[in-house]
């Protein structure tokens, strides 16, 4: 099959191309050999021995890249498995992703990221990178083992799924890490105001009698994160900012030009604590919805580039573990597989922004901040696009998801798109009839 | 169908999600049958042969008693299922236990727990009728009934009354309840209490006052008081029980202004002496905390003689 792929050219006909910076999608052909994009262009023709794709209608763009995805394996295989993670990922026009560290044992040491990798090159269909962890076992006391695990090409360290809470503990992870060129990601939560929350703190909680999470948790924790790598020179990327006020203070500090970069999930766009109806399980994650006002911050703020990346934040739960009231159920909900469709049907289709802004947020930039090179559709570019087929619709049902997992809002809902067809080296990843 | 053309219910979780014309419904029918209390014989046949289970998460001798009567009373067979209180217990082994009501066919099951949202997630997933008897900070909607009842039996024109609810709101399923109910008919709701207890994001009918100075000046009908969970001292959302008395408490003194203004005294119960009330305070000849255990017992009973187990729909949501 793959071979076949090499062999027979791909000439994809009549489709729109998108392109980071190119508001207007642009009409062209594209011919594909050998992996390789070797034309572009209205009036390229098709060789005759060519397969011919018919594009009409839909919209070929670089291949997504996320770079807040748990996998779960080792440890949480039930929930999720690197294979099957990505398969979900493919399924949702993504090709590559950095793995976050809190399986179990977490990912400390440069032993752990290998055992990853290899786990990895044997079941994965695109490449993946894990991230490590800042400090042994997630403990938050003594560092990881830093310089072995930027040894075997880790890009990111973050304790995702908890902050570090000592400040002198990241301070010198900063010192350390900032040497090895290595970007700390945080998750930003002051632990003793989040308490027992499971839901964003306000009115909504307060009706439905749950703990509440208050903004100023993650905010607090944002500020000291993004202080600390102002004192130490380091680069800090604050992980899924769920705040209006969270965003204006990193928007303040890029200004002051601090090294930190920052990240939104589409989640955190769409929805919001009002949306949590009859206490859904597929709404509670950490951080949590907020408000309708913070939503339209965080789409204004991504509009005006304080967001450097989309990612997903995927966090797969199994459904025993779901089915249960608000308060006891995990913390997360999947993303990989509705990411792009639900951008699609809640902005793009709608004029809030254009695809543009999805290509270099959610393709180019999330590869340029871990030090790889973006995708675009270009004459000699490699050939890793999607086809997205605007007409269509998707309905995200258990048969059509890939992940172990279903724990998404969207579960059996139809939003407008389809990711079509998913193309990575030239090999086709993924075709829908 | 009722006999009052009301949309059948199968469960009674919250009361943000009756209408006017239910709680109506449910207020009027527990007259009758708090009549019924004084006769000698005090049973009436209405749920003969129904079977009516009580499964308590939280302990709580005194609702799970008073829906004991009120189902014996309704003629019904009632079995208390014991479960473990001891420990955290996770609502994924509620749904087996759940599984293990349906197949003994139970047809009301009277639940409370300590998490928020544990009796609708049953509800889900059984088709006995499901009554919540508190849930978490949630909703306790059998005691927001009763209290409504409870205010109607000393004014029966109860819209526009003011009510006074002092103590712990952030952290009470009763507060929430009962206030909606309150709102609901007509009645002003204001609180009192500790800002660390009072949260700004509580619904905006509720007006907050700081001190009892300004909150009596509001001149309130009725002083309903909370109980004081004793953790939350532990907790340090206030720096001492005595402290709290003093400054939130119903010390003798207010009493006497309770007295002198003529003011009704609701306590949900139990009361904890000393803290949030005096403890001569409970001889107040207004005090309507014996009452109010009675007319638990009569809510509940028409609450069940509504309820309609086996409804497919959850009816009457919207």
């Amino acid at each position: 099959m793959s071979d076949d792929n090499h062999r027979t050219p791909l000439f994809f006909k009549g489709g729109h191309l998108a392109a980071e910076d190119e508001p207007v999608l642009f009409s062209a052909n594209v011919l594909v050999e050998d992996g390789k994009i070797t034309r572009v262009g209205e009036d390229v023709e098709a060789p005759a021995n060519a397969r011919v794709i018919d594009c009409q209608g839909k919209v070929l763009m670089p291949a997504m890249y996320d770079v807040h995805v748990h996998a779960r394996e080792p440890g949480g295989e039930a929930k999720e498995t690197i294979a099957a993670c990505s398969d979900a990922a493919i399924n949702g026009g993504v090709t590559g992703m950095v793995l976050m560290p809190n399986t179990i044992p977490a990912i400390d040491s440069s032993a752990m990221v290998q055992s990853v990798l290899d786990i990895a090159e044997a079941s994965s269909r695109i490449p993946i990178l894990t991230s490590g962890c800042i400090t042994k076992g997630r403990a938050g006391k003594e560092l990881a083992g830093i310089a072995g695990m930027h040894a075997k090409g880790v890009p990111v360290l973050t304790d995702d799924g908890s902050p570090v809470s000592n400040p002198v503990v990241l301070r010198r992870a900063m010192e350390y890490a900032k040497d090895f060129g290595l970007i700390l990601a945080s998750h930003c939560e002051t632990m003793e105001l989040s308490g027992r929350g499971a839901m964003n703190e306000g009115a909504v909680s307060y009706r439905l009698g749950l703990p509440g999470i208050p903004a100023i948790s993650e905010e607090i924790c944002l500020d000291r994160d993004i202080r600390l790598a102002q004192y130490t020179g380091a680069h800090v990327h604050i992980q899924h900012v769920t705040t209006a006020r969270g965003m204006e203070a990193i928007r303040w500090f890029k200004g002051q030009g601090v090294k930190v970069t920052c990240e939104v999930a589409p989640h955190h766009l769409i929805f919001n604590e009002e949306d949590i109806q009859d206490y859904d399980t597929n709404y509670k994650m950490n951080p949590p919805l907020r408000t309708a006002h913070d939503n339209a911050e965080l789409l204004q703020g991504l509009i005006d580039g304080v967001f450097d990346v989309i990612a997903t934040d995927h966090a797969p739960h199994t459904e025993f573990e779901k089915k249960t009231d608000f308060v006891s159920a995990p913390f997360g909900i999947t993303g990989l597989e509705s990411a792009v469709i639900s951008l699609y049907h809640y902005f793009v289709k709608l004029g809030k922004f254009g695809w543009d802004l999805v290509v270099k947020r959610y393709s180019a930039e999330p590869r340029r901040l871990i030090g790889l090179d973006p995708v675009p559709i270009v004459e000699g570019g490699t050939a890793e696009f999607i086809v997205f087929d605007p007409n269509a619709t998707t309905t995200f049902s258990r048969d059509f998801m890939c992940s172990k997992s279903v724990n998404t809002p969207f579960l059996d809902q139809t939003l407008d798109g389809q990711v079509w067809m998913v193309l990575r080296e030239g090999e086709i990843l993924l075709e829908r009839n | 169908m009722t006999e009052e053309g009301l949309k059948p219910r199968k469960d009674l979780l919250d009361i943000e999600s009756l209408d006017l014309e239910e709680i109506e419904f449910l207020l009027k029918t527990a007259g009758p049958f708090k009549e019924l209390f004084s006769r000698s014989v005090k049973k009436v046949p209405a749920l003969r042969g129904k079977t009516v289970l009580t499964l308590f998460y939280e302990p709580s001798t005194r609702t799970r008693t008073s829906f004991e009567i009120a189902a014996n009373r309704l003629s019904a067979d009632v079995t208390n299922f014991g479960v473990s209180t001891s420990s955290v217990v996770k609502g994924e082994s509620i749904l087996d236990t759940v599984d293990t009501l349906q197949a003994m066919r139970t047809d009301y099951i009277v639940i409370r727990h300590g998490d928020s949202g544990i009796p609708g997630l049953v509800a889900k997933h059984t088709r006995a009728s499901v009554l919540n008897a508190g849930d978490g900070y949630h909703a306790h909607p059998t005691q927001a009934l009763l209290d409504a009842f409870t205010l109607r039996e000393v004014y029966p024109e109860s819209a526009g009354k003011r009510v006074l609810i002092v103590g712990d709101i952030l952290h009470s399923r009763v507060a929430r309840s009962t206030s909606i109910i309150l709102n609901k008919l007509g009645v002003e709701v204001s609180v009192l209490g500790p800002g660390s207890l009072v949260p700004p994001a509580r619904h905006t009918f509720m007006h907050a006052f700081t001190n009892w100075g300004d909150a009596l000046d509001w001149q309130p009908h009725v002083v309903y008081l909370l109980r004081v969970q004793l953790e939350r001292q532990q907790e340090q959302f206030f720096p001492s029980l005595s402290e709290y008395h003093g400054v939130y408490g119903l010390t003798n003194r207010r009493v006497e202004i309770l007295r002198q203004k003529g003011i009704y005294l609701m306590h949900p119960g139990p009361v904890n002496r000393g803290v949030e009330i005096a403890d001569d305070a409970m001889k107040y000849e207004r005090s309507l905390i014996n009452q109010q255990v009675e007319n638990g017992i009569a809510v509940r009973m028409a609450a069940l003689y509504w309820l309609r187990p086996g409804t497919d729909e959850r009816g009457g949501d919207s």
